[in-house]
């Protein structure tokens, strides 16, 4: 299926994500009260429509694509921001063409292969800024989701690379290791990939 | 424990045994006493910390070295302020520098004068029209704090060193 | 780790020496420029002991612990997350100073370690030194620690209650017509604090009917009658009565305190490597810390070398630092021990500016637009020790009507102890908060009288010879009248309106003005100065001033060169161990001294009101090149100009031999006209050679006036505004010369808030983006005075490090009180936001700096004028872009959002 097809038959099955979770609620389905952590499919399980809980699944996914591991390097603007407050980065860097930073501030001029935990720097081999179409900081969970569908807005993945992206790439795995004080996403990269898989299977639909 | 071999300077260190931990700034300070580098947040904000490293393939960038591992060093060729004068002659910009009493306490000094050489060499390899001039000086030396100066005169100090050879650094 | 490849020890003095090479000399430039261009060791935190000649080659590092809490019970340290590779050789705790027979310096009175068992006096407070062996120890600990606190706390106590660290009150009821006596003023009737507090520590300023307190009684009864009268004014009086906030920010010198100290246990011996601005206060500080010590804790000397420091803006005058660098050595005695804060550390423990609670009520007669009274009250977030509080709030007092002339003024101020990290001396102390609640007053006043922002502001202004709020008149040149004209004309102001009207879509342009004359000097200000020439011509200079960027070195240089012919050669500064010649002895508090006290003491021809000052309040020019210039002017008199006279062959009964005012020097020469001109290294031969006079050492003194002096020398009384001189011939030794005659000032200057001022007028446009309340300054201006700029480059450099740090004031900095502030130890630079250089109109930031009213008007000091009325300007450029009148800094683009 080619990604293009797939946002226009999505465009037609859009739920209210309020109304998601109060079909949860009258299902039953106790959200995990704990912000760090992430439900498995299966506890969506009781919600029979399948456009239903491929909504739910990205409501729950949406706990790590809004979490600030994520956000802070798919900005709104060209700069990025750190920390579990989101400030903007100090010092001022930006994306640059290549997404690796300016030609003076190269992200791989401070952050390493690895995170350096001695002086709180978080770090991997291709630590870079997601391209500007892919900005997610300050949108809603409906917005999020219409764009990563959407490969003008994607980095042209297909739902499969969707899948690898979240749930194999190893900077989007940092997110869960990210050393020094930072809180972790929620869950695990492969909690995350159960349930972008789950979302896919049921025909990737998004909440409205 | 790991072992690293580098050139400081163009003179050749190591094989030296390292903790992991050690950041590069304390193997410049504490163990070479190069105190050039300085130390000013430990958190790459203000960069009075910043060193040039040579690639093999020619070009050149600054590093932070409060939080970077010495061990991310191994194999590289790096140059600090110390290096920069030869037998006593100032360079070029360390001459502007001075002429522009761009410095004031001077603790800033070493990282600016590291990325202001950085962009000079750059621009020699890639010259910029001169209407984007001080737009690139901006954005190269932005990543530098100083407390004294403004910055006014540390920006002076570089566009004049381009605007004396417009043929090297102009295109 | 053991350190590779040292680069060799030297003495200190001679690595601080400047320029100090031929090649550096050649540079140009500041006379430091060479050394910090090409990365030498100058800096405290640059040295290790393998630097250092005759110390051992291993440097031990030290950790000071700081308290992140406040308000509960510290019961001890759990170092037990510290394995065996990072454990520390010692650690001291209070418990070991108190039997060590430590004694805490009254200036810093408080515990210097906090007791176990009590609360910490205030957030950042030390709570233990760990000592290590190693810097591999040392650093593995530091990662572990700065993980985890070790500190252990119990039960919760509230905060430490202390009494406030002042009380004042300033009032002035001039006389009923213009040059009249004052009715009531503080220079009159001296300065008054009142005797009574409320349970809460804050003092009650009304007068009560009791016998006690006559003076404040008298006083607050003035003052409280100006409250009433603006109370009850008419319609055709304009009252505003404000409220406004300033917060606590950070010195934030790039380089976090740091030295070196070792304790030779054979020599008994304590040897010191420190970067203060007061090194005579910190050597008087270690002498009492250690002065009664038990004996293994009781060095029999102590030696202390003072660096080239990074930056200091008033955080490094009189800090508590060097004290537990101090301990640190002494309790690891026989080894080189490092104490160097990083930077979440600084934070932490570093001195702050107080935060400011300021109310204001102003008061115009709506008619003339003349300002009538004016009321304000002023309280300071002192932190956890007294520190500069004081001064402070007195500085912040007396400044509170700027630069304008107002019959009636009452001002209160507190400054209080609470359980912040402590706030002492940081650059525009008092006269930034007031100035900025003032500016924006006067401009709303202007707006609501219909009177334009400049108008007004000539309208009251002080002029010269009229009175301040102490009573006294400013006796230096004032020229704010120029500086109102030089911010009308300029283009940004006169552009304004159309500006205004062209914003580009989605954004506010608006302009804005302020004013500001700032007091430099203290009122007991020392400079101590020495000069010398050598047989070939070099000059050397060595003076107590304090090098941290503010180029004072080579405004000496450049003071002295004028006399000597030449720039020196070398020049060696905080240095108070090069004057013993002068055998000073001094007494009392300079500021508490009575006229017959000091009648008496004065009778001692080696006595001085005090011997060394730190190098701040914007001192570096005025007074910290004093000493030296007057000691080369008298080597050129007395050895130079006779030597010249023997090349020239100028005779005794020849009148051109008092003609040395005459010559100049040109290109190393000497020159008179009509005669040879004569090589500078000719002259300083010949002088050598007749045994002439060949160096000085002097000391000044200021109490908003020279204390002048007498001296004989070859048949002649020179008189000159100094106060101690001791003289060289030929390559002999210095010998103090008695003075034959010498005026202190009166003790009662005393009672003057500030005499001496410089002014600064800034101007500046700002764009508002409407959607994000982003601010960007478009364009600015900056006009000051300073007298004669002895280095205008460094000047010119100063203005605009001012307005950078007045950008950061207005918009970034911001540290909040208590927990969530500094001393939590978790601020960095990532959360402080300093001033970078895209946050400032690099390429549009003008300065200009007014000639000097006469070709020999004195240097005046402007380093932190120019940082002051940036603050107000933006302000004031807010409103008119926006209508909205800011009274809380800083301005933050979210509270823009919020009004737009």
């Amino acid at each position: 299926m080619s990604g293009p097809c797939a946002s226009r038959s999505w465009s037609g099955t859009l739920f209210l994500a309020g109304s998601v979770a109060g079909l949860l609620a009258a299902a039953g389905i106790a959200f995990a009260a704990d912000s760090g952590t992430l439900a498995p499919p299966e506890a969506f399980a009781a919600i029979t429509d399948p456009a239903q809980r491929s909504v739910a699944y990205f409501n729950e996914l949406s706990k790590v694509l809004t979490h600030p591991r994520c956000t802070n390097c798919h900005p709104a603007t060209s700069r990025p921001r750190q920390g579990d407050g989101a400030r903007p980065h100090q010092p001022p860097v930006f994306r640059g063409e290549d997404g690796f930073g300016t030609a003076s501030m190269r992200c791989g001029s401070c952050h390493g292969a690895a995170n350096f935990d001695p002086a709180g720097v978080p770090g991997h081999a291709l630590w870079h800024l997601a391209p500007a179409e892919m900005a997610w900081e300050g949108k809603t969970q409906a917005q999020i989701c219409a764009q990563i569908s959407d490969p003008e807005r994607n980095g042209r993945r297909s739902l499969a690379d969707l899948v690898a992206h979240i749930g194999d790439d190893s900077l989007v795995g940092w997110a869960w290791a990210p050393g020094g004080n930072r809180t972790p996403a929620p869950g695990s990269q492969k909690q995350a990939k159960a349930l972008v898989e789950a979302w896919v299977a049921t025909g990737a639909v998004c909440p409205k | 424990m790991a072992t690293i071999t580098l050139s400081v300077n163009g003179r050749a260190h190591g094989p030296l045994a390292v903790r992991e931990d050690l950041t590069m700034n304390d193997f410049l300070r504490e163990v070479l006493g190069m105190t050039g580098t300085k130390f000013g947040c430990g958190a790459a904000q203000c960069l009075s910390c910043a060193i040039i490293v040579d690639h093999p393939d020619g070009t050149s960038a600054t590093m932070p070295t409060c939080i970077v591992p010495a061990t991310a060093f191994d194999g590289r060729k790096v140059r600090t302020v110390e290096g920069h004068a030869k037998d006593g002659r100032l360079t070029t910009l360390q001459q502007s520098f001075v002429a522009h009493f761009a410095f004031q306490c001077g603790y800033c000094t070493p990282g600016f004068l590291n990325e202001g050489q950085v962009l000079l060499e750059r621009l020699e390899r890639a010259p910029i029209p001169r209407a984007d001039l001080e737009r690139v000086i901006s954005e190269a030396l932005d990543g530098h704090l100083c407390r004294c100066s403004g910055y006014v005169k540390y920006h002076e100090a570089v566009r004049d060193v381009v605007l004396a050879e417009p043929g090297r650094y102009l295109a | 780790m053991a350190r590779l490849n040292p680069l060799g020890a030297t003495t200190f003095e001679a690595r601080e020496t400047f320029p100090g090479s031929p090649a550096a000399a050649q540079a140009g430039g500041r006379i430091d420029a060479f050394a910090k261009v090409t990365g030498a060791k100058l800096y405290a935190s640059d040295l290790r002991a393998a630097d250092m000649e005759g110390w051992p080659a291993d440097t031990a590092h030290a950790l000071l612990l700081r308290t992140a809490d406040a308000t509960h019970l510290f019961t001890g340290l759990d170092l037990s997350a510290l394995d065996a590779a990072a454990r520390p050789a010692r650690v001291v705790t209070a418990e070991d100073l108190a039997k060590g027979g430590i004694r805490v310096p009254p200036f810093y009175a408080g515990d210097l370690l906090c007791p176990a068992g009590t609360t910490p006096l205030y957030l950042g407070q030390p709570l233990a030194l760990l000592l290590f062996q190693s810097f591999d120890a040392y650093d593995r600990a530091r990662v572990v620690l700065r993980k985890a606190s070790p500190a252990r706390f119990g039960a919760e106590t509230g905060p430490v209650k202390q009494p406030n660290y002042a009380a004042l009150r300033f009032t002035r009821v001039a006389g009923a017509a213009p040059g009249d006596p004052d009715v009531y003023s503080p220079l009159l009737e001296g300065w008054i604090s009142p005797g009574f507090f409320e349970a809460g520590g804050r003092p009650v300023w009304i007068p009560l009917p009791t016998a006690e307190g006559g003076e404040y009684k008298k006083g607050a009864t003035h003052g409280e009658q100006i409250r009433a009268d603006i109370a009850s004014a008419g319609p055709s009086t304009l009252v505003l009565d404000r409220s406004f906030r300033t917060q606590s920010v950070d010195p934030m010198f790039l380089e976090p305190e740091g030295g070196l100290a070792w304790f030779d246990a054979d020599a008994k011996a304590l040897q010191l490597v420190l970067g203060v601005q007061s090194p005579l206060e910190a050597s008087e500080a270690l002498d009492h810390l250690l002065g009664a010590a038990a004996p293994a804790l009781r060095p029999s000397r102590i030696e202390s070398h003072f660096a080239y420091l990074g930056g200091g803006f008033g955080g490094r005058d009189h800090t508590p630092f060097p004290l537990y660098l101090a301990l640190a050595a002494m309790f690891l005695p026989g080894r080189p021990v490092r104490l160097a804060q990083d930077r979440f550390q600084q934070f932490q423990g570093g001195i702050k500016r107080h935060a400011f609670e300021i109310r204001s009520q102003i008061a115009v007669d709506r008619p003339s637009g003349m300002i009538q009274a004016f009321a304000a009250d002023h309280v300071l977030d002192g932190g956890g020790l007294a520190n500069y509080s004081a001064s402070v709030a007195v500085v912040s007092a007396t400044s509170a009507i700027g630069i304008y002339d107002v019959p009636k003024v009452d001002v209160t101020t507190v400054a209080e102890h609470t359980r912040a990290v402590t706030a002492g001396s940081m650059r525009g102390y008092g006269v930034l908060q007031t100035n900025v609640a003032l500016e924006t007053l006067v401009d709303e006043a202007a707006e609501a009288l219909g009177l334009d922002a400049v108008a007004f502001r000539r309208r009251n202004l002080l002029k010269a010879g009229a009175l301040t709020m102490t009573g006294n008149p400013w006796t230096v040149s004032v020229r704010t009248p120029e500086i109102l004209d030089k911010l009308e004309r300029h283009a940004i102001w006169r552009d304004r309106a159309a500006a205004r009207a062209g914003a580009a879509a989605g954004t506010l342009v608006g302009t804005g003005l302020a004013v500001c004359a700032k007091d430099y000097g203290t009122g007991a200000d020392c400079s101590l100065g020495r000069v010398e020439v050598d047989p070939t011509g070099r000059v050397r200079i060595v003076c107590d001033v304090v090098e941290m960027g503010n180029g004072v070195g080579t405004a000496v240089a450049e003071r002295v060169a004028r006399f000597l012919g030449r720039r020196a050669d070398e020049v060696s500064l905080a240095r108070i161990d090069a004057f013993d010649a002068l055998g000073l002895v001094t007494s009392a508090d300079p500021y508490t001294l009575t006229q017959a006290e000091q009648d008496a003491a004065a009778r001692n021809p080696r006595w001085v009101p005090a011997v060394s000052s730190a190098t701040s309040a914007s001192i570096g020019a005025h007074v910290g090149t004093q000493a030296a210039a007057e000691a080369a002017r008298i080597v050129l008199r007395f050895g130079l100009w006779p030597a010249a006279l023997a090349l020239w062959n100028i005779r005794q009964d020849d009148p051109r031999r008092f003609l040395w005012e005459r010559a100049f020097w040109q290109d190393g020469m000497l020159i008179l006209s009509g005669l040879p001109p004569l090589a500078q290294e000719k002259v300083a031969a010949q002088a050598h050679a007749m045994g002439a006079l060949t160096g000085a050492m002097a000391h000044a003194f200021s109490r908003w006036a020279w204390a002048q002096a007498a001296f004989p020398l070859e048949g002649f009384e020179w008189a000159a505004d100094i106060d101690a001189l001791a003289v060289r011939r030929g390559g002999g030794r210095f010998q103090a010369l008695d003075r034959s005659f010498v005026a202190f000032p009166p003790a009662n200057y005393n009672r003057i808030g500030t005499s001496f001022t410089s002014s600064c007028g800034t101007l500046v446009r700002v764009t508002i983006d409407r959607t994000t309340g982003a601010i960007r300054i478009a364009r600015a201006y900056s006009v000051l005075e300073c007298g004669e700029a002895l280095v205008p480059e460094v000047v010119r450099g100063q203005a605009q490090g001012g307005f950078a740090m007045g950008v950061g004031f207005a918009l970034l900095e911001n540290l909040p009180p208590f927990e969530d502030g500094p001393g939590n130890g978790r601020w960095n630079l990532g959360d402080y936001l300093v001033a970078r250089a895209s946050d400032l109109p690099v390429h549009a930031l003008e300065v200009e700096v007014l000639p000097p009213v006469a070709p020999n008007e004195p240097p005046k000091g402007m380093a932190e004028v120019v940082m002051i009325p940036v603050v107000p300007a933006i302000l004031n450029a807010i409103h008119d872009a926006t209508g909205h009148r800011v009274r809380a800094l800083p301005v933050l683009p979210e509270d823009l959002r919020r009004v737009l």
